[in-house]
């Protein structure tokens, strides 16, 4: 080692140490902190008041009905939203992707839902979904009707508010992921398309043989994603249902808000966190496992 | 060599330590000069907001000569809590700060608030409304002071009523079987007969706006002690009342999804169920041909809500002695009541007050203050309160849309309870009461 590169080493450290010590304090310390609460009756307002629980918070989450509830709606609701939202964006981006310009705006159309802030489109979607007869009703109920089927209280059903809130997200979400599906579908190469082609084969064989094998890691990115953002949900139901009728549409980051500033229960709110990022971890990794499987 | 580096240090540092050394000498003098409180306060709307702040203004005016002086910060209404709770976590609350009357029990509970019998004797307290020292009163001791409370009533048209061949409520208000019947003829003149704005987003306008109907069935929430709900919430007087105004949707006399805000001022509506905030802009409206009663009673007697925003003590304060002569200062009648009761239009929070307002004298007004000195109940007292408005909503909001009153009820029960018990069994609570 010349001396030179021995003083480089040397200086590492503490060019690393901004950083290190940022990262310490801001996200280390906190969840340190939050594991630690996770184990004890901590009180929002009184946090030194606690007591050592040990595993409690997490047993009785594990048991506790609104809690299961909650998560059950939650996957629930990525079991809808995940495989549409894909699909229909790797349609929608195949069916945009062309160079001339008219196309450009059908691709901005398709992600305007996106740039447009999620309480508004909620407000938006609580009118469209309006039940009542005559006047007031919903735009969506005046078009089953034109179609033959009776109009429906959509956010009020208990079997219907989560399709219903799910059909809203895809809508909105799916322009984001068609840009992400547009980005890898530049990178399929012009000369095997053109060579399918050639060999006979129609545009389902080359989107089978061609397209979709080429645009792998955009997929398993773009599942990833999804499902990690799906389990995120809370503002739709919130604002369009306050995760009612019942508790149809309550989703695990509301139940996890309540617990927080409305139970100010704090020790059970960060022990319900942790099992929320070891499940959302869990779902990474046995994504990405089943997409480096398949690859090898 | 080594003289260059000194130089170059000297050169690089002399800057930074000349601004250390003179906040040192700034600080040092401010602090020994001036006494600084830091209050908080809801944001409502700019008039209110206004007024606070001419409020404080005023008050430095006033005291500047003792080198004393408020800083108020104001959060919005749907963060404040949040924002107490976070405060009181990382132990930075401010010295006084305004809370929302229900939960001024679990401020108590969780050791966040002084008492101030000390600064707000007897005379004070008898000069404050009975329902603002009974919500303040916990084991005896007073926490929290207010310049105004609320008022809730059914505010009606004379003329509309008239048309339906209705006789305008008596003095003390409809019992439920006429008020349904009243409705049922408002029904079938065309006009939709009661607004109860359940488009309203926040939980605690269906707890507050309610409840009346579950007192004057002879029912509660929760139980005296605060802590019981089983049993209680889903008697069989509850499932009775709560009944009688389901029927208010079943019946088509109310809507559960209300798009305009105000239909009874818009005259769509007969008669409106709502506060004291509504006055004025429906005198203006409607003029002789506005009435008020009180709200519609399962039993005998009319029952009515009150509670507002309150100002409490931090028990942490390091200066108790200056954040009460800020309490005495906004809740007295000349700085704190005339000035905010004529922003917000609610209700003087102190008899004594009343003499400044001579609307008081007419209706509506004067309901107001008649319900609020007899028949008006606060919220109940309970650490729990937060769940419970939370669940009690939710089940409103349920039985509205049509769900079974006694299982919806039920539901609620169990849930509010399983968490009292969890959370009493964890100790988190210890020596609470």
């Amino acid at each position: 080692m010349t001396a030179w590169e021995k003083s480089r080493a040397r200086a590492a450290p503490w060019f690393l140490l901004p950083a290190l010590a940022l990262l310490a304090v801001f996200v280390v310390w906190p969840m340190v902190r939050a594991a630690a609460w996770s184990f004890t009756s901590a009180d929002l307002l009184a946090p030194e008041r606690a007591h050592w629980l040990g595993a409690a918070n997490y047993s009785e989450l594990l048991t506790d009905a609104r809690f299961r509830r909650a998560f059950g709606n939650t996957a629930l609701f990525a079991l809808m939203v995940v495989p549409v939202q894909t699909v229909v964006a790797f349609f929608l981006a195949l069916w945009v992707n062309r160079p001339e310009p008219a196309w450009r705006w059908l691709r901005a159309v398709f992600f305007i839902p996106v740039i447009v802030s999620t309480p508004v489109l909620a407000v938006l979607w609580t009118l469209l979904y309006q039940p009542a007869q005559g006047e007031q009703m919903g735009l969506i109920n005046a078009m089953v009707q034109a179609i033959g089927v009776p109009p429906q209280a959509w956010l009020r059903d208990p079997h219907l508010a989560l399709p219903a809130i799910a059909f809203m997200s895809v809508w909105q979400g799916v322009g984001l992921q068609m840009m992400v599906f547009l980005a890898g579908l530049q990178a399929v190469p012009g000369e095997l398309l053109e060579a399918a082609r050639i060999d006979g084969a129609g545009a389902w064989g080359r989107v089978r043989h061609v397209i979709i094998p080429s645009v792998r890691n955009t997929i398993v990115f773009v599942v990833t994603v999804t499902t990690v953002l799906a389990f995120r949900i809370f503002v739709q139901p919130y604002l369009m249902t306050r995760g009612g009728p019942g508790r149809s549409t309550l989703s695990l980051i509301q139940s996890i808000y309540e617990t927080t500033f409305l139970g100010q229960d704090l020790g059970r709110a960060c022990a319900a966190s942790f099992l929320f990022l070891i499940w959302v971890a869990f779902l990474t990794l046995l994504q990405r496992w089943i997409a480096g499987e398949e690859r090898g | 060599m080594r003289q260059g580096a000194a130089r170059m240090w000297w050169r690089c540092a002399q800057f930074p330590l000349l601004a250390l050394a003179l906040v040192f000498v700034l600080t040092g003098a401010s602090s020994r000069a001036a006494r600084t409180l830091r209050i908080w306060g809801h944001q409502g709307q700019e008039g209110e907001n206004h007024a606070m702040r001419e409020i404080v203004v005023a008050f430095n005016r006033a005291h500047a000569a003792e080198g004393v002086s408020v800083e108020i910060s104001f959060f919005p209404d749907f963060q404040y809590t949040e924002k107490i709770a976070i405060a009181a976590a990382a132990h930075d609350l401010p010295d006084a700060f305004e809370v929302d009357a229900p939960l001024i029990a679990r401020y108590v509970d969780a050791g966040l608030l002084a008492p101030l019998d000390r600064w707000f004797g007897p005379a004070d307290q008898t000069d404050f409304l009975p329902t603002l020292t009974e919500q303040a009163k916990i084991a005896g001791k007073l926490y929290s002071v207010a310049a105004y409370d609320s008022a809730l009533v059914l505010y009606y048209d004379r003329a509309m009523l008239a048309a339906a061949g209705v006789a305008p409520p008596p003095a003390d208000g409809w019992t439920w079987e006429e008020f349904l019947a009243a409705c049922a003829k408002v029904r079938a003149a065309g006009v939709e007969p009661v607004a109860l704005h359940m488009n309203e987003s926040a939980d605690e306008w269906f707890t507050y706006a309610f409840t009346p109907v579950v007192w004057s069935g002879g029912g509660k929430l929760i139980a005296d002690d605060g802590l019981r709900v089983r049993g209680v919430l889903a008697s069989a007087a509850n499932i009775r009342s709560l009944t009688l105004w389901q029927t208010l949707f079943t019946r088509g006399f109310a809507a559960t999804d209300p798009v305009d805000p105000n239909p009874f001022g818009h005259g769509k509506a007969a008669m409106d169920w709502s506060g004291h905030w509504m006055a004025q802009l429906h005198l203006e409206a409607k003029g002789a041909q506005l009435g008020a009663a009180p709200l519609p009673h399962v039993g005998a007697q009319p029952v009515a809500p009150c509670g507002s925003w309150c100002w409490s003590m931090s028990a942490h304060t390091k200066d108790p002695e200056l954040a009460a002569t800020w309490l005495r200062w906004v809740t007295s009648t000349q700085h704190g009541i005339v000035p905010l009761v004529r922003a917000n239009g609610a209700v003087p929070a102190r008899k004594s007050a009343f003499g400044e307002f001579p609307k008081y004298q007419r209706p509506p007004y004067a309901l107001f203050r008649r319900q609020l000195e007899t028949f008006a109940r606060p919220r109940p007292q309970t650490p729990f309160y937060a769940t419970l408005t939370q669940h009690f909503a939710a089940a409103l909001r349920d039985i509205a849309r049509g769900a079974d009153v006694g299982g919806r009820l039920r539901m609620a029960e169990n849930e509010i309870q399983k968490e009292i018990d969890r959370r009493s069994a964890h100790g988190s609570r210890e020596a609470a009461r």
